[in-house]
């Protein structure tokens, strides 16, 4: 393991390993819930935050000293408070909230692109991720994220688990749905946003969404689903990885293309058993306990 | 428990507006510990959308609704209530879950934020689909289970939370007349031996009467509430029962026909 021995390889892969846990976990919500497009809105607006930073930084020294990404993160969080808030203000045409507010946030990215001189290397980077980029500032600030996160996930793995599945007998139940869906809306950008160094702002989507759609094939409990996301998006990561140092190609291209390899394979093996999504069993009597 | 006359639901003067459309008009009724109602009236008649706003879904509406006495708007004890919705069984059929994880959703409200289930919970739980004749699915995956097997998951799992009331909208649509009968036949054991009120919201009035012993009859305005004699007796027994079942013959045909 030579390459370890390089600082920023080993950030690379700790940060990698860290991102290809979180990514897939909040995956798992975003495929139940049926609103995939939400990690690509997200990602987006992390390059809106990203390109302001640059712009700004060009006036304002210090703030070349900073990770443009931390801003990428903090357009993010906002964002997708707005995204919930349309959501709710607009209920009968809710799945517009995610295209009306991705369009805003690339059209406004592009403006301050080209205020901050047009397209660099930079930003560059940020597209199409880059693992020489990191640092172990970087590595501390997603180990923070990732941990908080998965507490987040677990503490309120029921109330998400309930709202995905069905909303309005979750609110029924008494589950407080609109603190709920901020929560998971908060949660969800900050993991985009931090896997971008990795994946870059176009991939981002791949390791939230891919893993867990192979998932989805073969899983059939809710748990069992997060671990097979996890097993396939540390797969690609690990790809990705191991592609970027020895043949010089892009992490983030390498672990897009094994995760939909790891979907295809399922899907085929699927295909090939055939029988796995089974004709209901037969209809079971309610007995008679009534007259007992 | 000896006062049987406690009131669990007040209903008064209840108007609502779906945009400009009048859908519910000066709704009064009364619901009492240990009542077994069959709301009934023909499709459209706002029958859901009473329910809706019973359980605090519909939140723009006129009037006063109370559960147990607290207004429904600042009522928080939803765990007392359960309900089965129409469109239950309308859920994601690929979404990877199973029985017994559908169940143990009813008691997440009852549990509150940042609590677990403990083993009691998981006791409860093997009880509530035992209720229903479905313990032996529990680790079976939901979408592959039948509409009728799935109705009665999604009915465990409103009873798991140890409810005082349960609120069932439409639960025979699609299913046999001899399985409805059995499920009728069921709750009405619930009710009687277990003391839970039911509220039963159908279009099948035939073969309700037979169990319920209150009638409401809704067509926008409440046409009836009484007792289920009282409703035999009045002539719109005749009326509702009438365009019931020209409501649930053509489903049959339908359905036969698909």
């Amino acid at each position: 393991m030579i390459f370890l021995e390089f600082d920023f390889l080993r950030y690379a892969l700790i940060i990698g390993l860290m991102i290809g846990v979180v990514a897939p976990v909040a995956g798992v919500f975003v495929v139940v819930r049926k609103t995939p497009m939400i990690a690509d809105a997200m990602s987006h607006t992390a390059l809106t935050g990203i390109a302001f930073h640059l712009w700004l930084a060009s006036y304002l020294v210090w703030l070349s000293e900073w990770n443009p990404l931390y801003t990428g993160i903090l357009f993010t969080f906002i964002v997708s408070f707005l995204i919930e808030y349309l959501r709710r203000r607009f209920q009968a045409f809710q799945e517009l909230s995610i295209p009306v507010v991705m369009a805003s946030a690339i059209g406004l990215g592009v403006v301050f692109i080209s205020l901050a001189d047009g397209f660099n290397n930079d930003l560059f980077n940020y597209l199409f991720g880059s693992i020489l980029t990191v640092n172990a500032a970087d590595a501390v600030v997603i180990g923070i994220i990732s941990a908080v996160s998965l507490l987040l996930f677990l503490l309120f793995y029921k109330e998400l688990l309930f709202l995905a599945f069905d909303e309005e007998q979750a609110a029924v139940n008494g589950i407080p749905v609109q603190r709920v869906n901020l929560l998971f809306a908060g949660i969800t950008a900050v993991i985009v946003a931090s896997s971008i160094s990795i994946l870059g702002v176009l991939l981002v989507s791949a390791l939230i969404t891919l893993p867990a759609a192979a998932a989805l094939r073969v899983a059939s409990t809710f748990k069992s689903m997060f671990l097979y996301a996890v097993v396939f998006g540390e797969t690609a990561v690990l790809a990705g990885f191991f592609a970027s140092y020895y043949y010089d190609l892009s992490s983030g291209g390498t672990i897009a293309v094994v995760s939909f390899l790891i979907w295809t394979i399922i899907v085929l093996a699927e295909k090939v058993a055939g029988q796995r999504r089974q004709r209901p069993w037969k209809e079971a009597k309610w007995t008679d306990k009534a007259n007992q | 428990m000896e006062d049987s006359t406690k009131t669990l639901l007040e209903v008064n003067h209840l108007s609502f507006r779906y945009e400009s459309e009048l859908v519910l008009d000066d709704i009064n009724m009364n619901i009492n510990q240990g009542d077994f109602v069959g709301l009934v009236g023909p499709n459209g008649s706002g029958k859901s959308t009473l329910v809706r706003v019973l359980l605090g879904l519909h939140k723009h509406y006129q009037g006063e609704v109370r559960w147990f006495g607290t207004p429904v708007r600042q009522f928080h004890q939803w765990p007392k209530i359960g309900y089965v919705s129409q469109k239950a069984n309308r859920f994601n059929a690929g979404f990877p879950v199973t029985v017994y994880e559908v169940v143990a959703m009813g008691l997440y409200g009852k549990k509150g934020l940042l609590r677990f289930l403990n083993r009691k919970d998981k006791q409860r739980i093997h009880e509530a689909l035992e209720q229903v004749d479905m313990l032996g699915y529990k680790k079976k995956n939901m979408g592959r289970l039948s509409g009728g097997q799935q109705q009665r998951v999604f009915i465990a799992r409103a009873l798991v939370s140890d409810p005082e009331v349960l609120i069932l909208d439409e639960p025979t649509v699609g299913v046999d007349a001899a399985s409805a009968q059995a499920f009728y036949e069921r709750l009405s054991h619930w009710n009687r031996e277990k003391g839970i009120t039911l509220i039963l919201v159908t279009h099948d009035v035939g073969a309700m009467t037979k169990y319920v012993t209150k009638v409401a009859c809704l067509n926008q305005q409440l046409h009836f509430h009484g007792t289920t004699r009282e409703f035999e007796e009045s002539d719109l027994a005749g009326a509702y029962g009438h365009d019931v079942h020209i409501i649930h013959h053509e489903h049959d045909h339908h359905a036969g026909g698909a």
